[in-house]
């Protein structure tokens, strides 16, 4: 048998459930492999170890019994730092909730418990998801482990170079504006952010309630998605998500009769390399059977404009709750209620989250919201109409993940110019769209690339089976070259 | 108060009132929504705002409001919105309400009220769903936050600016109370809070179109204090304008927020408005428009209860009573079914309707009871009431035989008349016959009167001989012989 860290989840558990490796060994190689790699690559914000280590035991126990195992039986997990597992902390990567305990557990992280995953612990994050580099943490940032000297994208960067190195082999993220898929593609795995409501928000802390998706990052497709056959369910305790029985992911390689649109005009300002690794891949779907045709979705340049007010505005009141009065960090220096408020948020909060709220109450002001968040909730409608356009022609789309691979920390000092990076990824959040980020290969100094499908609301299935196609026909995921061992 | 010239300034009176819906959880959480429990136990991670929780709408709560929509004949939106209203204070968990601002539930509507009389219709703006805060308590070195109200259920009713003098405004609100209690979607308890007052009032010269600054009079939990309010702002207006004829309104009346103290008798300045509060109001992410279809509306409309309007209208039309005994008795909803139990036995709805409402109730005011929760079964009222009007008893008798039901609840009236020997009515002809003979012969002119026509002599003659009976004659028999000995 391979070493366990170069199987992929699907074949862990199967290997696990036929009894060829046991729970507890399981863990102990992954905890060993975060005990070594965890530190340089700043991936986990806490460790579960004796948790994970009591499920294996409980694991091993049940197949000794022969009891039904669940779907995830054995599979290592690794849960960003911003969703609730019940007694644990969930700090957002923020010094405000650095010792908060989650009352509950996240619906997603429950049904994988259930389906008997090993959750191995919290990875970091920007702070409150908000970023894309996983430089705002408030604790330490996160590497990509192709380059230490580069960033994992953001915010869910620590889940992405968590699986990339293999410390685990699926971790949960959440994608706002591209925070799962943005760092899947620059740390060389697959990220999935599915349609609005596919799965619950229900325990993962909010940043903008109305584009907020959790989703898996993975090394394969088929391992994103057994993940989302089992989290992508109905949920009471979130309105938002979607009344649907869930969905058998069945991957058929197979692209004839499908048809990819690509917005070949947004895209004539994207950099040479990039736009030759995407051609690559649109000719890799030709060559599946698959037709290419043109679509219009030049709208897209507003994306980020519309996001950043439409994000924020939902952010400033969602953090408003992070006031010192009934859990997280409430300032000593503060005499009366002003300054509980005023003292607790400014020490509480980094600059990035910080920068958000005051956008986001501005946009909302009286005076400003017609200007701001009024046309902005009209131009994403637009956004919205222009996705369904293209999907009147077209089966999916195809577009890069980012405009760059993985960059150096420290590169970005202007936040504007960091925005403009979500200029892929965004419309997906604001129409509500199941993305995937799958490899499509490496840059010349060998860090990752990241092919985009996005699909139409609820078809979450077809967008994974084409990755699948892709990804198949293609074989660009590798293990980064310090961490095969 | 009497002495302002009222005949030239008109007040206008608009309400806002919060109405804490009855359900059995929160509007987003399934804690219990309940009152007067310790501090902080009906609470849930939505009422706490824990991050990570998320609201979920409670259905009961959407059927309660749209039956007070159906119930005002208002328009009862199809698709309705919550809205986040952002504002930090301790008691808001989440530091925003979630309100309906763009898209109510409810828009339109009238309250049909008795005002001294004369029914008068009130137009109403709207009346949205919204979630309570939760209650400061403030103690001697610190101050404590009770989250057990935090995401009770209310729906605010917004009244138009259309009532023009206190009289009308308590009518207003007793008459939404009463719609309440009668589609028992709120126990409407003012001491509780279950129904809180807002009063914007200004007054203007009769005959303006245009309204002047208004104050804004916060948390009136009485409609007692609310009308003495309302009168003491009223006073406090007309006397600035009139003072001061030549100052512009706005110097006179900033507009501001004001709360009704009872020791001093004035309404007190509690907040000056600089500028509009400005509470960035967006769509809440997190739910989903509420949507009713035609079917479930037409349901729900066609179970409604009779409403306390209907309900005055059937008093005053069938049953004969004054609008006045009327209102008295629908605007409690507890009396006034207490009075419909009574009339199942007793087919005398007036005479029943006074002994409640005047004898028994006049008989209880000092104990603080309610004839509800006295222990009187109403069929036993029903009965007293009986036993006079078919001339068993006298009026005197019954008042006493009603002390004895208040002094032993629950005993029947038939039974204490039966054991008490001064009860029983002297129908014996060889006792009453002298007192009438007696009586005949000292009043020749009342005869005489009655000859001519006049029934009140009659009852005088008769009332002549109950005095010399000490009220125990029958009246039965009394009247009969009277009658036969005139001829």
């Amino acid at each position: 048998m391979k070493p366990l860290h170069h199987l992929s989840a699907v074949e862990l558990r199967d290997a696990f459930v036929k009894g060829e490796v046991a729970a507890v060994k399981i863990v102990e190689t992954f905890l060993k492999r975060i005990d070594k790699h965890g530190k340089e690559l700043g991936a986990f914000l806490s460790v579960l170890g004796p948790r994970a280590l009591l499920k294996a035991e409980a694991l091993d126990r049940k197949r000794a019994h022969n009891k039904p195992l669940g779907k995830m039986a054995g599979i290592p997990v690794a849960i960003k730092d911003n969703m609730h597992i019940a007694g644990e902390n969930t700090t957002c990567a923020s010094k405000f909730l650095q010792n908060y305990k989650a009352p509950f557990d996240a619906t997603a992280i429950r049904l994988m418990e259930e389906e008997d995953a090993i959750i191995l612990g919290k990875t970091n994050l920007d702070e409150f998801a908000m970023g894309s580099t996983n430089e705002n943490s408030a604790y330490f940032p996160a590497q990509n482990p192709w380059n230490l000297k580069c960033v994992p994208g953001g915010s869910s960067g620590g889940s992405a170079a968590a699986v990339a190195a293999r410390l685990s082999l699926i971790a949960t993220g959440s994608d706002t504006g591209g925070s799962i898929r943005l760092p899947a593609s620059f740390c060389g795995i697959v990220g999935y952010k599915p349609t609005y409501g596919r799965v619950s928000r229900f325990g993962l802390v909010a940043f903008g309630s109305s584009l907020d998706q959790i989703g898996p990052l993975a090394a394969t497709v088929a391992d994103a998605a057994l993940a989302m056959e089992v989290i992508g369910r109905p949920c009471a305790s979130d309105a938002t998500c979607l009344d649907l029985p869930p969905e058998t992911y069945s991957l058929l390689p197979n692209l004839k009769e499908i048809k990819f649109g690509v917005p070949f005009k947004f895209l004539e300002s994207l950099a040479p390399e990039i736009r030759a690794n995407f051609d690559q891949s649109v000719a890799v779907m030709k060559s599946l059977g698959a037709k290419v045709i043109d679509v219009d979705l030049d709208l897209l340049k507003y994306s980020i404009a519309v996001y950043y007010i439409l994000a924020t505005a939902e952010a400033s009141t969602n953090l408003a709750r992070f006031d010192g009065i009934r859990y997280g960090a409430r300032s000593k220096h503060a005499k009366n209620l002003e300054e509980i408020y005023e003292l607790s948020r400014k020490e509480g909060f980094g600059p990035e989250v910080k920068r958000r709220i005051m956008l986001g109450t501005f946009v909302l002001s009286a005076g400003y919201q017609d200007a701001f968040y009024k046309k902005a909730q009209k131009v994403r409608s637009l956004i919205i109409d222009a996705f369904e356009k293209a999907y009147s022609l077209c089966d999916a789309v195809l577009l890069p993940v980012a405009s760059s691979a993985a960059f150096v920390a420290g590169k970005f000092r202007d936040p504007i110019q960091l925005y403009l990076q979500d200029i892929f990824t965004i419309g997906a959040n604001l129409a509500g769209l199941p993305a995937v980020s799958v490899p499509s290969g490496y840059d010349q100094n060998g860090l990752p690339l990241g092919l985009q499908i996005i699909g139409p609301q609820l078809c979450d299935v077809p967008v994974l089976q084409y990755a699948h196609a892709y990804e198949q026909a293609t074989k660009h995921m590798k293990i980064p070259p310090g961490y095969t061992a | 108060m009497k002495d302002l010239p009222y005949d030239l300034w008109e007040p206008v009176i608009g309400l806002e009132i919060h109405l804490q819906l009855n359900t059995k959880s929160k509007l987003f959480s399934p804690a219990p929504n309940h009152f007067g429990d310790e501090p902080n136990v009906n609470i849930s991670v939505v009422c706490t705002g824990q991050p990570g929780a998320l609201p979920v709408l409670n259905k009961e709560a959407v059927k309660k409001a749209t039956l007070f929509g159906l119930a005002v004949k208002a328009k009862i939106s199809p698709v309705s919105t919550f809205d986040r209203k952002s504002y930090f204070y301790p008691d808001s968990p989440r530091n925003f309400q979630i309100t309906q601002f763009e898209n109510p539930l409810i828009r339109g509507g009238t309250i049909v009220a008795d005002v001294n009389g004369e029914l008068k219709t009130f137009p109403l703006d709207r009346a949205h769903l919204e979630d309570d805060a939760g209650m400061l308590k403030h103690f001697s070195t610190f101050a404590g936050v009770d989250y057990n109200r935090a995401g009770a259920p209310l729906i605010e009713i917004v009244s138009m600016p259309c009532m023009h003098n206190p009289k009308e405004a308590v009518a207003y609100a007793m008459a939404i109370r009463a719609i309440a209690l009668y589609l028992d979607i709120s126990d409407g308890n003012m001491e509780e809070g279950s129904l809180r007052i807002d009063a914007n009032i200004s007054v203007r010269p009769k005959g303006d179109k245009n309204l002047r600054p208004r104050a804004e009079i916060k948390n009136l939990n009485s409609f007692h204090f609310m009308e003495m309010a309302l009168e003491s702002e009223i006073s406090r207006q007309i006397t600035l304008y009139t003072t001061h004829p030549h100052r512009p309104p706005i110097e006179l009346i900033p507009p501001g927020t004001y709360r009704w103290d009872q020791e001093s008798r004035q309404t007190v300045l509690m907040r000056a408005k600089e500028s509009a509060d400005d509470y960035r109001y967006f769509p809440e992410p997190d739910l989903v428009p509420v949507i009713l279809t035609q079917e479930t509306l037409d349901a729900w409309a066609t179970a409604l209860p009779e409403l306390p309007h209907d309900r005055f209208k059937r008093y005053v039309t069938d049953l004969g009573l004054t609008p006045y005994a009327a209102s008295t008795l629908i605007n409690e909803k507890n009396l006034s079914d207490y009075f419909e139990e009574a009339l199942k036995h007793c087919p005398h709805p007036r005479p029943l309707c006074n002994w409640i409402t005047v004898e028994f109730i006049g008989r209880l005011k000092e104990s603080g009871k309610t004839l509800t929760n006295v222990g009187i079964p109403p069929a036993h009222v029903a009965k007293l009431v009986t036993l006079i009007e078919e001339n068993k008893i006298t009026g005197r008798i019954a008042k006493a035989v009603a002390d004895e039901m208040l002094l032993n609840a629950g005993l029947d009236p038939e039974q204490i008349v039966a054991r008490n020997p001064d009860y029983q009515p002297v129908d014996d002809l060889a006792i009453i016959e002298p007192i009438i003979d007696q009586v005949l012969k000292d009043n020749p002119q009342s005869i005489a009167d009655y000859k001519a026509g006049r029934d009140r002599a009659f009852a005088f003659l008769v009332g002549q001989v109950m005095k010399l009976t000490r009220g125990k004659a029958s009246p039965q028999v009394v009247n009969d012989l009277l009658r036969k000995k005139i001829g």
